[in-house]
């Protein structure tokens, strides 16, 4: 090795970097708008919710919100507009970033967020799907850094490239642009009815039973959020086709009591005697069909007449 | 340290400029090569570096008082001192559980009630691999084949190489140890080789290993609940899932060492094209074929003895292949099953063959051993094996809602296959990473990096091969 190879390996090198990093921009724009061009499915939603909803009420969850809450019925319960901002698989952490991104442009007059029983457990995958959001980290890194940074090394060294940022987005973008995903206003229903019992055990994901600070700390944020910018919030279970004793559960206690500091409803119906053992309006042994969502939306919209009269009032 | 963690994509750099400045000594290059491997293997678990030091103290001072020692005894003791010590770690740490577990069985089996207990062992990364390479080393001299080293930096290094440390190449001696008494250089050609060789290696684990990874770990972890045809498929991303693993680390291992200046042996010849399972022991994991060939089956008596012992010779190697792989029958049978098959080849004479249809009956046999080998147990293989002839079912495709896992394989393993073809086919059709005009290759290796951004798995998951 001598400096004239040394010279011109640099500069090979530095041409090779000049070339990628234009190869990452312009792929990149053409992966970005294709990512916004989906009508449909899990990133159409999250993007219409980040960037053009303007709905009154906004309901946040996981599977259990996106397919157990049907906005129609709230809106004609209640008079007030409502979307499905709910997320298959997602965390508190998920659903804390895309409030916070709503907020920077929209203020809801109501917040839903269907509580899942485990979420304040310590589980990576609370943190893991957060991945979804990756691709709306330019213009929102200020909220996702924080909780991307939580378990992963070198954040704004991998979403400096556009290619990572819209990571795993290519076979959704091409999937429902040949086969559109029904929603209404984001709710996705289910059409199947259980027999009976299943065998299948009830699945939480969670990996262990210590509590994590920081889920803690997201559902404090969740909270003094909506309550700085005047938005309303109404915490709910949904239910499951069997009895269950939650009673140890420490995540659900810890949920609970949060939610009673701050003076906010939270109504419980895991154990739902209206639907508990009524397999006829469960899909599977985690999800209520399409009629039991139904009802169960009744139910929802009730509570929302019921504790925030004023929110409804206005709008009728 | 993982090739895929961002961890790794910091260290390389700064060793590299470390051991660059140094251009002119290649002692204190093999001092920083030395330092930078125990790092790299300190950062899975300090406390197992003492194992790689203590295979590396005992056989570089084996191997230099075999160059000392002319009696057949005693230079016969030599090498099992290294035996002893080097199988010794692996029989622990690798097989005793196994072995205890088989023990207890066989109690079990025989009406006796024996509640022994397992250990609690954690296997070090690697153990397998350093150990063979090191192993070579010392047979190798005992053989006369080569003069041992005075160098024990030199040695330490050789041993301890970071880019192949931990799944190979396994590099013989002869072939490595020299490297580092030399000079190395580099220029930009190299570099840039080096480099493309680590961008295969990324594209083939992430985009292709490790998104297969996510749709076979589902069916194979959960044998009970799918049916034949979702066993064909998810054994079927297996085998790419396999080959993008293994050839990537290797990849990634040839192209690292380039960057420091060495030439490390070529594990993969797109294996997936040979006509006969002979062939595709040629291509497939070539370091470690040749290592039972050599270390092995020739010293069983090859196939220079009669018929019988010759077909004994080929199945014992790659039983002993098998066990090598891990320590649980799945991996004896599939040893046993690819021993089986060269057996058939051997008396059938179908070692040569030719046409498409016979790249298409290799694979399909390979994958019927795959099966095994990645069967968490060997009642789920059977179980499998089962299912695959007499209750096809219906194909699973995707967990819950979500569908993209197949896709996104299948999409992977498409883009690997068009690159294989070409370079297995058509070497003289003209391609974007081997054209003469350096924009063009530029070009074409930075849409591959965004590929890799765009379609890979960054969940920092292990090799394969780390287990082994």
């Amino acid at each position: 090795m001598n400096l004239i190879t040394l010279k011109h390996g640099v500069v090979k090198l530095l041409k090779f970097l000049l070339i990628f990093l234009l190869v990452d921009q312009l792929l990149g724009y053409g992966v970005h708008q294709l990512f916004l061009s989906q009508d449909t499915g899990k990133f159409a939603r999250s993007s219409y919710v980040i960037n053009d909803s303007n709905d009154e009420v906004l309901l946040f969850g996981s599977s259990h919100m996106v397919r157990q809450y049907v906005p129609e019925i709230i809106t004609k319960k209640t008079g007030l507009t409502c979307y499905n901002a709910g997320a298959e698989g997602q965390q508190l952490l998920y659903h804390t970033a895309l409030l916070q991104m709503v907020l920077k442009r929209t203020t809801p007059k109501l917040v839903v967020l269907n509580i899942d029983e485990h979420w304040l457990f310590e589980s990576d995958v609370a943190y893991s799907r957060l991945n979804d959001l990756n691709a709306y980290y330019s213009y929102h890194k200020d909220v996702l850094y924080p909780k991307l940074k939580e378990k992963s090394t070198f954040v704004p060294v991998k979403m400096f490239f556009k290619g990572y940022q819209k990571n795993s987005t290519l076979v959704h973008v091409v999937r429902y642009f040949f086969s559109p995903q029904g929603s209404f206003n984001g709710y996705k229903p289910l059409y199947g009815k259980m027999q009976g019992p299943s065998n299948k055990s009830h699945n939480n994901e969670a990996l262990s039973e210590n509590i994590d600070l920081f889920l803690v700390q997201n559902l404090e944020l969740f909270i003094n959020l909506a309550r700085e910018n005047g938005v309303k919030l109404l915490f709910v279970n949904s239910p499951y086709p069997e009895a269950k004793d939650f009673g140890n559960n420490k995540s659900l206690q810890k949920i609970k009591q949060i939610a009673k500091e701050n003076k906010i409803p939270f109504y419980d119906h895991l154990n739902d005697g209206h639907f508990v053992g009524n397999y006829a309006m469960f899909n599977d042994p985690m999800h209520l069909n399409n009629e039991g969502s139904e009802k169960f939306t009744g139910l929802v919209a009730d509570h929302i007449n019921m504790e925030f009269p004023d929110l409804v009032n206005d709008s009728k | 340290m993982l090739f895929t963690s961002f961890d790794f994509a910091f260290f390389l750099p700064i060793v590299f400029l470390l051991y660059w400045i140094f251009y002119k000594n290649i002692k204190v290059q093999n001092v920083i090569i030395v330092l930078a491997s125990y790092v790299f293997y300190g950062w899975w678990d300090w406390r197992f570096l003492s194992l790689i030091f203590i295979s590396s103290l005992v056989d570089f001072l084996v191997g230099r008082e075999l160059a000392k020692v002319e009696s057949k005894k005693g230079r016969k003791g030599l090498l099992l001192i290294s035996l002893t010590v080097n199988i010794g770690f692996l029989a622990f740490f690798k097989y005793f559980n196994f072995f205890l577990d088989n023990f207890y069985s066989i109690f079990t089996f025989f009406g006796q009630s024996f509640n022994g207990q397992l250990f609690n062992i954690v296997l070090p990364v690697g153990i397998s691999f350093y150990t063979f390479q090191t192993l070579s080393y010392t047979i190798d001299i005992y053989r006369n084949k080569l003069r041992p080293t005075k160098d024990p930096i030199a040695f330490f290094a050789f041993v301890s190489f970071f880019p192949q440390l931990v799944a190979g190449p396994i590099e013989r001696a002869s072939n490595l140890l020299p490297q580092f008494a030399s000079k190395r250089f580099i220029d930009d050609k190299t570099f840039s080789y080096g480099f493309k060789l680590m961008v295969w290696g990324f594209f083939l684990k992430l985009v292709v290993a490790d998104r297969a990874a996510i749709y076979v770990n589902a069916v194979y972890n959960n044998v009970e609940s799918h049916d034949g045809l979702t066993f064909i498929m998810a054994t079927v991303l297996f085998a790419f899932q396999i080959y993008g693993d293994f050839a990537g680390y290797s990849l990634i291992a040839i192209g690292t060492a380039k960057l420091f200046g060495f030439d490390l042996m070529t594990n993969f010849k797109r294996p997936y094209f040979a006509r006969s399972v002979s062939e595709f022991w040629g291509r497939w994991h070539i370091s470690l074929s040749t290592w039972f060939r050599d270390y092995v089956y020739i010293p069983l008596g090859g196939n220079r003895t009669s018929k019988q012992r010759w077909l004994y010779n080929l199945f014992i190697t790659f039983v002993i292949s098998g066990l090598w792989h891990g320590a649980n029958w799945t991996f004896i049978i599939w040893g046993a099953l690819n021993g089986a098959y060269l057996i058939l080849e051997v008396l059938f004479n179908k070692k040569r063959r030719s046409g498409i249809h016979n790249v298409l009956l290799t694979f399909i046999l390979i994958c019927f051993s795959w099966v095994f080998f990645r069967s968490n147990t060997v009642g789920d293989s059977f179980l499998i094996v089962k299912d695959i002839f007499t209750n096809p079912g219906d194909l699973y495709i995707g967990i819950g809602d979500d569908i993209t896992a197949p896709i996104y394989a299948v999409l992977g393993i498409t883009l690997l296959l068009l690159f294989e073809v070409r370079r297995e086919y058509f070497t003289n059709l003209l391609s974007a990473f081997w054209n003469r005009y350096q924009l063009v290759r530029m070009t074409g290796y930075s849409i591959i990096i965004f590929l890799i951004l765009y379609l890979g798995v960054f969940n920092e998951s292990q090799f394969i091969y780390f287990q082994f």
